[in-house]
């Protein structure tokens, strides 16, 4: 199954999300921050990535920019739960960067599944 | 200094301190006339009516000022006295010169001393109070009949200091404190003016005591505290929006985490259970809380960006009218919008989606205010001079012009203690879940970062009036959207709603080619003209979806690829994602939206 890299630094959410993908059978990679996440990115594996984009370390948006440099063919969802300027603005700035797909928190991780099935274009019925 | 003079005004004997006070010899004088000595002019206007006088038999006694060889000029004291003869017949008088230079300055010195230390007194900021020791005032100086709103210094003497204290009693205490002779400060202190106002002033005193320790008088220090104490409500009010801006979109960010935790676990339930469980019904529940929750962060963070602007050159009349329109649109049929606006330049430097959201949630306010949705809200628009705004504000201002609009309810009103948070971030008066509470503090934010101020006073049972005073800008400043972006074409896609309206008017004075279009068919061709053809679409929602639908299905069947802008509300759960995940929409943006994040959008869009 494809693999996916979430990068977020709240762990709860993290688990949440580790979770919910697993159920869908998908191999889930974790990075706590956009360092680790860049450190221990490995592309032969990882198909898609979840970042957040307000994160101690490296931020989403540079993230974002190595990731596909590194692989340019992966997917990438932007996550954002707002700060100083808004969720609007930085989840837009990640969409203008690259990111394929964005969602502000808290959002409905059906959809997003929906979604990322749809990006690596996954039939539904392999999954079930 | 003593001389005889005869009738012909001639010195014939002189002694020697005259001598010596004209450095000159006996011989030299005797025989010159007082005009030669002292000059003629001096004489004819100041010695011979006094000589004359003495002749018909008068002592006389005057001073007088003369210049002296090598002295300069010196004062004396003259006395002439007769020198009687025998037959009766004065023909001669005896001069007495006394030199009073010295006594002369030392007096003057003491009068112009004293005369500084009045006008001292009389021009002292501060104002300066005697009263006898019952508290009955003696005397006042100008400082205080200002500050105590006092036109008519007799009232002065008839008035006890007693009556001018608001809390009874306090007069008392303070005469109490100050029997022991020593100055005390008696820190702020509510009064009572001449004229009926209210006021605080900063007050210090002592009292004078005779030999025996008797009281004499008091003598008090007033010092107006009104301005130091409204400068420091601003400055608190301002630190309060900073930190609680900063705060609420830290604890929005990481509230929006939990929540999403939560959203994805009870997704995570309902997609194990069967639709026909009765726990599916929980778990809903559970979600539609979430997507509760998810909208007040949602305006917490608004409220956190809202401060910042990107600014235009508008009218402030246009968004006022349009934000009239707009209320009267949605106000209950019980509450009559009264505008009183004549159309006219109201020129102004702000963003004009900002300043539309300033008038409304003060109209929104008004109506609310009215306990059984009828009443009346008066909007005026005038301009005001620097001078009028700074007498209504009592504070400093920045610009020389000032337009000024006027929303007064028929409401149930505010007390003080209402007054004074009013703009205090979550303040709020309805019930909760009913508002934030953050559309006044937003408003004073708003207002504030463009220079201006806003006044509110409110009687409970009769309504409250609010003042907004925006600066006067009348140079057109060159926008910066507008030197970069120069007339990029943007079709604009919307209804015939306010909001779009002051959104479309913003974009154009920001320097946007704007084509404004509400029917497909108008779109179509637009789209399809080489010479239209935008550059970007923006689409703001305004009708539910269908519309909204047809146009994204248009655009997806065409294969059109213009980057478009989508401007959706901010109560629609999950929508926005869709929309903005279908790949048609570029960047998405909820209401309410600034023209600093249109403008950031569309340069996001275009580079």
């Amino acid at each position: 199954m494809p693999g996916i890299l979430i990068v977020e630094d709240d762990n709860d959410l993290r688990t949440m999300l580790k979770v919910s993908l697993s159920r869908r059978r998908f191999t889930v990679l974790e990075a706590e921050n956009g360092k680790e996440a860049l450190t221990h990115f490995k592309p032969s594996v990882t198909d898609l990535v979840i970042t957040d984009l307000i994160m101690p370390d490296e931020d989403g948006l540079k993230v974002i920019m190595r990731i596909r440099e590194l692989k340019p063919s992966i997917k990438i969802i932007a996550i954002s739960g707002g700060g100083k300027a808004g969720p609007g603005s930085y989840l837009n700035l990640a969409k203008a960067l690259g990111a394929d797909a964005i969602y502000s928190k808290p959002f409905s991780v059906n959809d997003m599944i929906f979604k990322i099935e749809e990006l690596l274009d996954i039939k539904q019925e392999e999954i079930k | 200094m003593i001389s005889i003079i005869n009738r012909d005004y001639v010195y014939e004997k002189v002694n020697t301190m005259f001598c010596n006070a004209q450095k000159g010899m006996e011989h030299s004088i005797v025989g010159k006339s007082l005009g030669d000595i002292w000059g003629y002019e001096v004489f004819q206007k100041n010695i011979k009516k006094n000589i004359d006088k003495c002749f018909t038999g008068r002592t006389v006694k005057y001073e007088a000022s003369f210049n002296v060889p090598q002295s300069g000029k010196r004062y004396f004291e003259v006395v002439f006295r007769p020198i009687p003869v025998e037959s009766g017949k004065i023909t001669h008088l005896l001069a007495e010169t006394f030199d009073i230079t010295d006594l002369k300055l030392t007096e003057r010195k003491a009068t112009s001393r004293e005369e500084e230390l009045r006008r001292f007194e009389t021009n002292l900021p501060i104002g300066f109070l005697r009263c006898g020791p019952d508290g009955k005032m003696m005397h006042a100086n100008r400082a205080f009949m200002m500050i105590m709103d006092c036109h008519d210094d007799k009232i002065i003497e008839k008035t006890n200091l007693r009556s001018l204290y608001a809390e009874e009693g306090l007069f008392d205490l303070h005469l109490e404190q100050l029997m022991d002779g020593k100055p005390k400060s008696f820190g702020r202190v509510n009064l009572k003016t001449f004229a009926g106002g209210e006021l605080v002033c900063r007050i210090s005193s002592f009292m004078i005591v005779d030999e025996k320790s008797n009281p004499c008088f008091i003598d008090f220090s007033f010092e107006d505290s009104s301005r130091e104490l409204m400068l420091e409500n601003r400055l608190l009010q301002a630190q309060k929006l900073e930190t609680i801006g900063a705060l609420a979109g830290g604890i929005a960010h990481d509230f929006n985490n939990i929540l999403t935790t939560i959203s994805g676990y009870s997704e995570l339930l309902k997609n194990d259970l069967p639709e026909s469980s009765p726990l599916a019904e929980n778990v809903k529940k559970i979600l539609l809380s979430v997507s509760k929750a998810r909208s007040l962060t949602k305006q917490i963070l608004a409220f956190s960006r809202q401060i910042e602007q990107e600014k235009v050159n508008i009218n402030v009349y246009d968004i006022l009218k349009e934000t009239i329109g707009f209320i009267r649109s949605a106000a209950p049929s019980g509450v009559k919008i009264k505008s009183n606006i004549r159309s006219g330049e109201y020129p102004a430097f702000a963003d004009p989606t900002q300043l539309f959201r300033v008038f409304l949630n003060l109209m929104t306010n008004s109506i609310q205010a009215m306990g059984d949705n009828k009443g009346i809200i008066n909007v005026n628009l005038k301009l005001a001079k620097d001078k009028e705004v700074q007498k209504e504000l009592n504070a400093d201002i920045v610009a020389d012009e000032y337009t000024v609009v006027t929303i007064r309810d028929t409401g149930i009103g505010m007390d003080q203690s209402l007054l004074s948070r009013i703009f205090e971030p979550f303040f709020t008066t309805r019930e909760v879940g009913r508002g934030s509470g953050l559309g006044l503090s937003v408003v004073h934010g708003i207002i504030s970062e463009m220079g201006g101020e806003i006044l509110v006073s409110s009687k409970v049972g009769e309504g409250s009036v609010f003042n907004v005073y925006l600066p006067v800008s009348r140079d057109t400043i060159q926008v910066a959207a507008k030197s970069g972006n120069n007339k990029r074409k943007i079709l604009f896609i919307r209804g015939n709603k306010h909001e779009s309206r002051i959104l479309s008017m913003a974009l154009e004075s920001a320097g946007y080619n704007l084509t404004i279009s509400s029917d497909l068919q108008h779109i179509v061709r637009t789209i399809e003209d080489d010479k239209t053809r935008p550059d970007l679409i923006i689409y703001m929602q305004e009708e539910k979806h269908a519309r909204t639908e047809s146009i994204i299905k248009h655009f997806l069947d065409n294969g059109i690829k213009i980057p478009c802008i989508c401007i959706t509300d901010s109560d629609q759960d999950f929508v926005e994602e869709k929309l903005v995940n279908s790949g048609i929409v570029s960047q998405h943006l909820t209401k309410p939206v600034s023209l600093k994040e249109i403008i950031n959008a569309i340069n996001l869009s275009l580079s």
